[in-house]
This record gives C-alpha cells, structure tokens and sequence, in this order.
C-alpha cells in the first residue's frame, strides 16, 4: 500500500479509537444510572473504622428490616470529619447528582449546601414522627435554617469530657468529684507531676484537638460567653473572657508532654491509658480507645465534665438530610425517618459509642460510660453546639480557628495576638453568622 | 483540486488529525480553565451555587490586606529563597560526585533519583513519621548513637519548620537535578577538560573554572523547574504539616484549598490562583524567551 495512504488510514484508525475510549469513558461516568429506576437508596458516609462501619451497618439493618425489598447502596469514604467525602459530595451535588442522603455535622456545615437551595425541607418529618417532642432545644435548632428542618440528627457526641486515669489520679490522693474548676483541676495535675517526675499530667495531641479544648475553656467561662462567641458578637480584639480563657490555656499548656503537636487524638488518649498521664480532654469518641485497651470505666478510667462546665453538654452532632432533586426521593424521606426513630438510635448509638439525640432512648443498651453521660444528657441546663465539629459557627471562621490556637499552644503568636485573631475573625466574617443561637 | 492537494498533502493530514484531540484537550482543559478561573475571581461567586456577576478587583483587594495571605505569601518566598537553592547545590554536588567514576554509578544514580519517583503524598507521611518527636526515626536514631542532645522537635518547632519542610523537599528533588547536571557535566567535550588537565588545572579549579561555567543552561532549567514547583507545592505540605504550627508552614496553594473547599469562598480561592499564575508567569516567561531565542 501506498505509504501515504497507510499513515492517512492509521491516523483516522487513531482518531476513531480515541473517540470510542474517550467517549466510552464519558458514557460511563456521565450515564444516568439504571439505580433511580430501581428501589434503591444510595447513602454517602465516613464511618468506615470498626466500631463505625458496625454501627452504621446496624442502623442498615433496621432499615432493610422495615422495607426489604429496597436495596441499600452504602457509599463509604474514610478520611475523618468527612475531609475526603466533602468535596466528592459538593461534586455530586452540583452536577444534580446528589445520593439520597449523606453524613454531615448539623448545624453550619450544612448551611452552603441550603444557601444554594440544595436542600428541601423536612418538616413533615419531624412533625410526623413527633420529634420535637424527644429531641432537646438546642439540638433541634442545629437541624434547622431559618426556622424550617433540613436534617435528622443520627447522634450525639459530647465535647467537654475529662477523661482520667483513676489509678494515677488516687495514687496521689485526688478526688475527681472535687475538680469541678480551674484552680482545683491545675492543683491536681501539679500534685501529679509533683509524684512523677518525668512525667506530664495532661494529654494532648495535634493542632484541632488543641482548638477542641479552648472551646470547652470558653464555655466554662459562662454559657452567655460562649454563646456571644458563637454568634459573632466577641469582635473586640482585647475581650476580656477570651483573655482569660487563652490564660487557662497557657496554663493547661505548661502541664501537657511536649511533643503534643506530632500526636493524634488518639495517641494522646493513649498516654493515659499507658499511665504516662492522668488528663486528657477528648470528645467521648475517645471511650473507643478505652474499650480497645480493655481498660474498665470506674475502675480505670473515668470521666468529669471539663472544669466550669458542669451543667453543660458539647454536642457534636451528625446528620442526615434530604438533598433536592435525589433519585429515590421516597426513600431518602424513608432513611431518615429509620435515623431518626427510636430503634434506628439505639441500633446505631452503643455501636458507635455515642448517644441517641432522643431523650426517650435506651440507656440499658450502652456502655457504662453512657450511663454517665446519657444521664447529664437528659439532666443538664444548658447545651452548646461544638465550632471545631463544624456546628456552631461559619465554616469561614472554624477552617481558620485551628491554625490560630495552634500557633498560641506552639508558641508562635502571644496572648494579645491570638485574641485579636480570634475577634477578627469573626469581624471580618460577620456576614456569614446567618444563625443567632439561645443556649440558656 | 489539484492544487490543493499539492498544498495539504497526505502527510499533513494525518499530522492535523493526530494533534487535533491533544490540542482540543489541552484548550479546554488548560487554557479555558485558566480564563475561566480569572473570570471567577472577578465574578461574585461565594458558596455553592455557580455566579458569575461582575464584581471587579474587589477580592485582589481583599488579598493584599489580608494576613494570611500575606503570611502565605511570605512564607512562599521563604520556601524558594532555601529549597531552590538547596536542591540546585545539592543536585550539583551529587552530580560531581558521581563524575568522579565511581564504580556502580547506575546503582548510586537509581539511589539518588528514588525519592524523585515517590509520591508527594508518600514522603510526606514517611517524613511526617521521621520527624515525629516522640517515636520518629531522626530523633531514635540520635539517641541510640549517643547523640541525644541532637534531638529535636523538627517540624513542631516554630522558628525551623519550614527549614525542616526544605531538607524534604531537597531530599526528594536533588537526585532529579543530579541527573539534570551529570548530563551536562557528560556534555562537555572530553578535549577541553583533558586541556585544563594538562594545564595543571587542580580539581576544585577544573570544576569552578571549567566546568559549573558551562552548566549555565541545565542550572537555569533546574532553576526554572524548581522555582515553579515551590510556588504550587502542595500535597506534600498538606500532608507533613498542614500549614502548621499555626501559619508558619502555609503557603498559597493551602490558602487557596482552605478558601476554596472549607469556606467555598470560590471568587477569593480563584483570586490566588490567579495571583500565583501571575507569579508561575513572571517565571516562565522569561525562561521560554530565552529557549526559544537560543533555539533561532
């Protein structure tokens, strides 16, 4: 054959090749599937670790339970807090190709998705399944934007738990009960490292574990402080409560082992559990680690509510919700009914280690740290929603709040500055404080 | 028609068909996205919903006033002023090394160049884990040679993250520059050195005088290529530090990621992008004039 003509036939052979694989693959991706005709219901989440992936898996099974003949197509994605599966969703969302729900923290996190009407309401359900009646105050307003329902919650995690080693802590003569503030809780750690030199009395790990614990400073500061805080209102750069709350904080620091900024969450839980200290203060995920360890609560390990807040519960929520324009909208509305509903909590909760959002849940099926817990839970005056998880305040402001705590528990930037970062921050994203939250 | 044919022979044809997709793909791709993204930055875009309103400069404004992205900024400057210099005189002090006809120089090369083959996101956790204060390696290693006073808190210490940050970065990139100087150094006639040699010329001299001068062009490459990674590392940042402690390790492309996917602030994260083409640009710029001169 002419040579010519031979490269001419390779080349369209190439061009036409490329179009089939390039167009199959486009077809492949972009296809609407063949799922939103069947019954199917597609849910996102990121509980992918043991303890997680069984709860969730249990919630599942209530579901399939109640409506077998639906398919459940559970689409995990590890990366904690939802770094990975976040910015797939947002994708998905976008491109109208939303599942049927998916796992976010209630409250602000969800805001993005409501200001861009990619959501629809959910009143019905609450109203049909009686959920205000179960489901405290606070909580509620956590699942709501301008006053109608766009999620269900599935959890409860609290933020503000002391966690200590019993041992280490009668060993040096410390009634845990008594540490009910301040002073008394830095008077214990000094009597600790006073008895073992070498040691250091508090755990703590790496930069958001750092921010997850001036919050719960700030709130032993006074729920109205916090409360200010979380609307946007603390703008002053040399505010007084944010002073004194950073002052605790330094505190705190000169008592906590030194490498803290290379260990995560739970590899500082687990100084405590290895009796190289005595505090660590972690949301109550951290009873996972203790149950690992096979260490026994009352007898190990137990639990105080962070120092000035005592009649307070931190609550770190997740969530469902109903997404616009989803496949299987009848099923999505199915979920988070089954989420929300008694059997779904308490299938779900003991596995993962949390409590149900319902008042009305089972305590007998938990853990003994739950009885605790589950007991403030129904008891406490007032309840604050976590901005490190992701609830309280604008994603505008809590992306950046790590860095700037960091930097003051590494050194980096002084008391002044770090209180006038605080307070800008929120000036400079005033416009983002959609939400006015009542915590008393 | 026979003209035309003469004019568009077969050859070119097939030329055209075989460079249309790659051209097409690179267009959409690259260069609308570009436009696309300055477009946002000067559009009103904030949250989820798409919106594309003229706004003006108005986020370019916003940048310069604001901290962090100065701080960024600044610490993008700092990143450059050790890690492109660092890896160049490492590059180079490897590549004389190797020049020296060292026997198993392929075994020597593959050693030095294996960091350049790894994923970003790879070393990052393996340094991240090196450097750990507590159980990581470096300071395990210190002790256990009696060097314990050497120990360190490496990436936490604010003052020398981001030089820690730089020692990786020059570990990964400096067997890449090697090979990009071994094959100058191979490149210069053998009569030249073998006249300097016969000259008296010692080996420090053979190297200063002789040698480095007519690296010009692979040192300005190296230079080049370097000098534009650090403006967009990213992955490797995100992973050993995160930006921290507190902002001393940020650099733009973070800044950019935290606006643009944690606040879904879209026109002020395209606004940095912007700002670092412009600064990629100023760069490169310069570096494809002068190819393309010396090419004429």
């Amino acid at each position: 054959m002419d040579p010519k003509k031979q490269s001419i036939i390779i080349g369209l052979i190439a061009v036409i090749a490329t179009a089939g694989i390039v167009g199959g693959v486009m077809y492949a991706i972009l296809a609407p599937s063949e799922e939103g005709e069947a019954d199917v219901l597609e849910i996102y989440h990121w509980w992918t670790s043991g303890g997680e992936a069984a709860a969730i898996g249990a919630l599942v099974d209530v579901f399939e339970g109640l409506y077998p003949d639906t398919t459940v197509k559970q689409r995990a994605i590890s990366g904690g807090s939802g770094i990975t599966m976040i910015p797939i969703i947002t994708a998905l969302v976008l491109a109208g190709e939303a599942p049927d729900a998916f796992q976010m923290h209630a409250g602000y996190e969800g805001i993005a998705y409501y200001e861009a009407d990619l959501l629809e309401d959910i009143n019905d359900i609450w109203t049909d399944n009686n959920l205000e009646a179960v489901i405290p105050d606070v909580v509620q307003s956590m699942c709501q934007f301008e006053g109608d329902f766009y999620m269900v919650p599935v959890n409860i995690h609290r933020s503000n738990v002391v966690w200590y080693n019993l041992k280490e802590l009668e060993a040096v003569g410390v009634d845990p009960k008594t540490l009910t503030n301040w002073t008394a809780f830095f008077d214990a750690c000094f009597e600790f490292e006073d008895a073992n030199p070498g040691k250091d009395a508090i755990a703590l790990g790496h930069a958001w574990t750092q921010a997850h614990l001036f919050e719960q400073i700030l709130a032993s500061q006074g729920i109205d402080v916090y409360e200010n805080w979380i609307n946007g209102l603390i703008t002053n750069t040399t505010d007084a409560d944010i002073s004194a709350a950073l002052d605790i904080l330094a505190t705190f620091m000169s008592y906590t082992n030194d490498d803290f900024d290379s260990l995560s969450w739970n590899e500082a839980t687990d100084l405590l559990i290895q009796d190289n200290s005595v505090f660590n203060i972690m949301g109550d995920w951290a009873n996972g680690e203790f149950l690992v360890a096979n260490s026994v609560y009352d007898d190990d390990y137990g639990t105080i509510a962070v120092p000035g807040t005592g009649n307070m519960y931190g609550l770190v929520v997740d969530a469902f919700q109903h997404p616009a324009g989803v496949a299987n909208p009848e099923n999505s509305d199915r979920w988070l009914e089954v989420v929300a509903s008694k059997e779904g909590q308490d299938a779900f909760n003991p596995l993962k280690g949390s409590i149900s959002a319902r008042t009305d849940s089972n305590l007998t099926l938990y853990e003994p740290y739950h009885d605790w817990t589950g007991a403030d839970f129904a008891s406490v005056t007032y309840m604050f929603p976590s901005v490190v998880h992701g609830s309280g305040a604008p994603q505008s402001f809590s992306a950046e709040l790590n860095a700037i705590i960091n930097a003051f528990c590494t050194g980096a930037a002084n008391k002044a500055d770090t209180a006038a970062a605080i307070a800008n921050l929120a000036a400079d994203n005033i416009a983002d404080y959609t939400t006015t939250w009542a915590l008393d | 028609m026979v003209s035309i044919k003469k004019i568009i022979t077969r050859d070119k044809i097939s030329t055209i068909l075989f460079l249309i997709i790659p051209i097409v793909l690179v267009i959409i791709f690259i260069y609308i996205c570009i436009i696309w993204n300055v477009v946002v930055s000067l559009s009103d875009w904030d949250g989820l919903r798409p919106s594309y309103d003229f706004k003006g400069f108005g986020q370019y404004q916003k940048l310069f006033t604001n901290e962090i992205f100065l701080t960024s900024l600044w610490n993008n400057i700092v990143l450059i002023l050790i890690f492109v210099p660092g890896s160049l005189v490492m590059g180079l002090l490897l590549a004389i090394l190797l020049d020296q006809k060292v026997r198993k120089e392929n075994v020597f090369k593959l050693i030095y160049l294996l960091p350049f083959t790894l994923s970003f996101v790879v070393t990052g956790f393996l340094w991240r884990w090196m450097y750990n204060v507590r159980v990581g390696v470096l300071n395990t290693l210190l002790e256990s040679i009696g060097l314990g006073f050497f120990r360190n808190d490496w990436i936490q210490n604010v003052d020398w993250a981001m030089f820690w940050v730089c020692v990786v970065l020059i570990w990964q990139y400096s067997g890449y520059m090697m090979l990009i100087f071994l094959a100058g150094i191979r490149s210069i006639p053998e009569s030249q050195v073998m006249a300097a040699a016969v000259d008296g010329a010692s080996g420090f001299q053979m190297y200063y005088r002789i040698i480095i001068p007519q690296l010009k062009a692979p040192i300005f490459t190296g230079f080049v290529l370097l000098l534009v990674f650090a403006l967009k590392a990213f992955d490797l940042i995100f992973i050993l530090t995160g930006g921290g402690p507190g902002y001393t390790t940020e650099i733009l492309p973070l800044t950019m990621y935290k606006e643009v996917f944690r606040k879904k602030h879209f026109s002020y994260g395209s606004a940095i992008a912007t700002i670092l083409f412009l600064l990629i640009m100023i760069v490169v710029i310069p570096y494809l004039y002068k190819t393309y001169r010396r090419e004429k």
